[in-house]
């Protein structure tokens, strides 16, 4: 068991470090796609320096709260389309019968499918998010609390997008599902949680669960308290579990397309 | 001419096919006039109070009109298709027909945009009416002169993302570029009326091609006077032809660096 955890995270590994060559050999693209996603999340900090000249407090966020927000929500992002992109081309993935590649492999078929490509501005929105932090408080506390936030926020996004993508082993073409949910989590994660008021509230912590992704992780670290970070690690264990349970009861509808495709 | 306009009718016949899908795909539009509604409530403790000269009712509206310019335009895709065209080679094919690629590409996506903006527009001004229980007053004359704007708004538009797609002849990827194009256009032209910047930027917005894609139509909408239309109106001319003479002139001399190898 403990071998082929260590033999998954070194395909992992070695998945992730192939794709980061291929992208380096365009030198000019890599470094300008990273450097235009900081500058693309950066231009928002305008938008928030008009609403706070108008009012002291937006939705119960300071201002250093909302550069919190945007940096734990960059930075769950980034983990998430860095180290998993594939996870949000899943459903052309399964309903493209481009799961054969991976069925033949030795090694977890989800994690296999969701690691096998990298995105290269993801890596901006993660150093943006470091940024934030910094502004934030830069203390050791508040960076593992930062680091660990943003890992588990990743998760779940990740595995959100897997439960939505797995529809597709039933129901065939429902990408515009997936993506609908994909968008509004980005959405709805960089507005402050007191804006929004009734059933909105109550979605954000079930089934578009950024009110643990983002606003959770926002407490934790401006307002410590142990309960948090509880419900925090609890939340994740529940949706990456519920992710492989649906991916895998989905797996035994797949069947196979026509379509030949060469992965190169 | 009758060329690029057959070009345009085949594209709103083709996308006539797909209504529905493209319906579901404004998802992300009404989920964005829902934030932008949520969070103007939240900063007008009182719906009457004025802030900058805008009612709340004003700056719904106009973030609205904002949007549905943004939403039918699509141009995240439409600047991806120009970038892949250049860098895949595929513009090849288009070189040796009988017409121009930016006029084709203008009349292509100038007959997608057409019925997506009519769809966005029904669902803009139904949530409208249902978040805010009131259309803003403006006659018939006004609608007729916001549409005209908008109509420029959008030319204007689809040739500045030709442009930035056609930054590919010289770098791979050009769609950083484009990220950097809309969070301009949505920063400084469509969450907020030139009116809440600082004085110091004000005329530089008023002046800058923001203005004429995204500002202008939505002021009018919202506060509408045959004057300011007359003003938009030449400033939306302006900007348009030298929009299209500079891409027109950009194309040209990129398309001598294209370098196709077979395939």
């Amino acid at each position: 068991m403990l071998m082929e955890v260590k033999n998954q995270i070194y395909a992992i590994y070695l998945s992730i470090k192939y794709a980061f060559q291929r992208e380096l050999l365009n030198k000019f693209t890599f470094l300008s796609n990273i450097i235009f996603m900081i500058i693309n999340n950066a231009c928002f900090i305008i938008q928030w320096v008009i609403l706070y000249s108008i009012k002291d407090e937006v939705g119960g966020y300071s201002f250093k709260q909302v550069l919190l927000l945007w940096g734990v929500a960059s930075f769950t992002f980034g983990i998430s389309r860095f180290f998993f992109k594939e996870a949000f081309n899943l459903t052309d993935t399964i309903n493209n019968g481009k799961l054969d590649n991976y069925l033949v492999q030795p090694k977890s078929v989800l994690i296999s499918s969701i690691t096998s490509s990298i995105e290269v501005s993801a890596i901006g929105d993660m150093l943006y998010g470091i940024v934030m932090i910094i502004v934030f408080g830069f203390t050791l506390k508040n960076v593992l609390l930062f680091l660990l936030c943003g890992i588990c926020g990743a998760l779940i996004i990740v595995s959100i997008s897997i439960i939505f993508s797995s529809l597709s082993f039933w129901f065939g073409k429902t990408e515009i599902i997936s993506e609908t949910v994909n968008s509004l989590m980005i959405n709805f994660s960089v507005y402050p949680e007191g804006i929004f008021t009734g059933i909105i509230r109550v979605m954000f912590y079930t089934i578009l669960p950024l009110g643990i992704t983002t606003y959770l992780p926002v407490r934790i670290i401006s307002d410590f308290k142990f309960i948090y970070l509880l419900y925090l690690i609890i939340g994740t264990i529940i949706f990456v579990l519920l992710a492989f349970f649906v991916f895998y009861r989905g797996l035994r509808k797949y069947s196979s397309t026509n379509l030949m495709n060469a992965r190169v | 001419m009758k060329k690029y306009l057959y070009i345009f009718k085949s594209e709103i016949m083709s996308n006539l096919q797909y209504a529905f899908d493209i319906f579901v795909g404004f998802i992300g539009y009404a989920v964005h006039i829902f934030i932008f509604l949520n969070l103007w409530e939240y900063i007008y403790s009182d719906p009457n109070e004025l802030i900058n000269g805008y009612s709340m009712s004003q700056m719904i509206w106009y973030v609205i009109v904002t949007e549905i310019l943004w939403s039918a335009l699509n141009g995240r895709k439409f600047n991806r298709r120009i970038s892949e065209d250049v860098r895949t080679g595929n513009i090849s094919y288009n070189i040796n027909k009988p017409y121009n690629y930016v006029e084709y590409m203008l009349s292509s996506h100038l007959g997608i945009t057409s019925f997506r903006f009519l769809l966005v527009t029904i669902l803009g001004m139904v949530l409208g009416y249902i978040f805010l229980g009131s259309f803003p007053e403006i006659s018939l004359l006004g609608i007729i002169c916001v549409l005209i704007s908008c109509l420029l708004a959008t030319l204007i538009s689809i040739f500045l993302i030709i442009g930035l797609g056609l930054f590919a002849f010289y770098i791979e990827d050009a769609t950083p570029f484009y990220w950097l194009y809309s969070k301009m256009i949505l920063l400084l032209g469509t969450i907020f009326p030139v009116e809440f910047f600082p004085t110091i930027i004000q005329p530089i917005i008023k002046y800058s091609p923001i203005f004429a894609v995204s500002i202008a139509p939505a002021k009018l909408f919202v506060d509408f006077s045959i004057t300011t239309f007359l003003e938009t109106l030449v400033i939306q001319l302006l900007y348009l032809l030298v929009c299209a003479t500079i891409v027109h002139l950009f194309y040209k001399k990129g398309v001598k660096k294209l370098n196709v190898n077979g395939g």
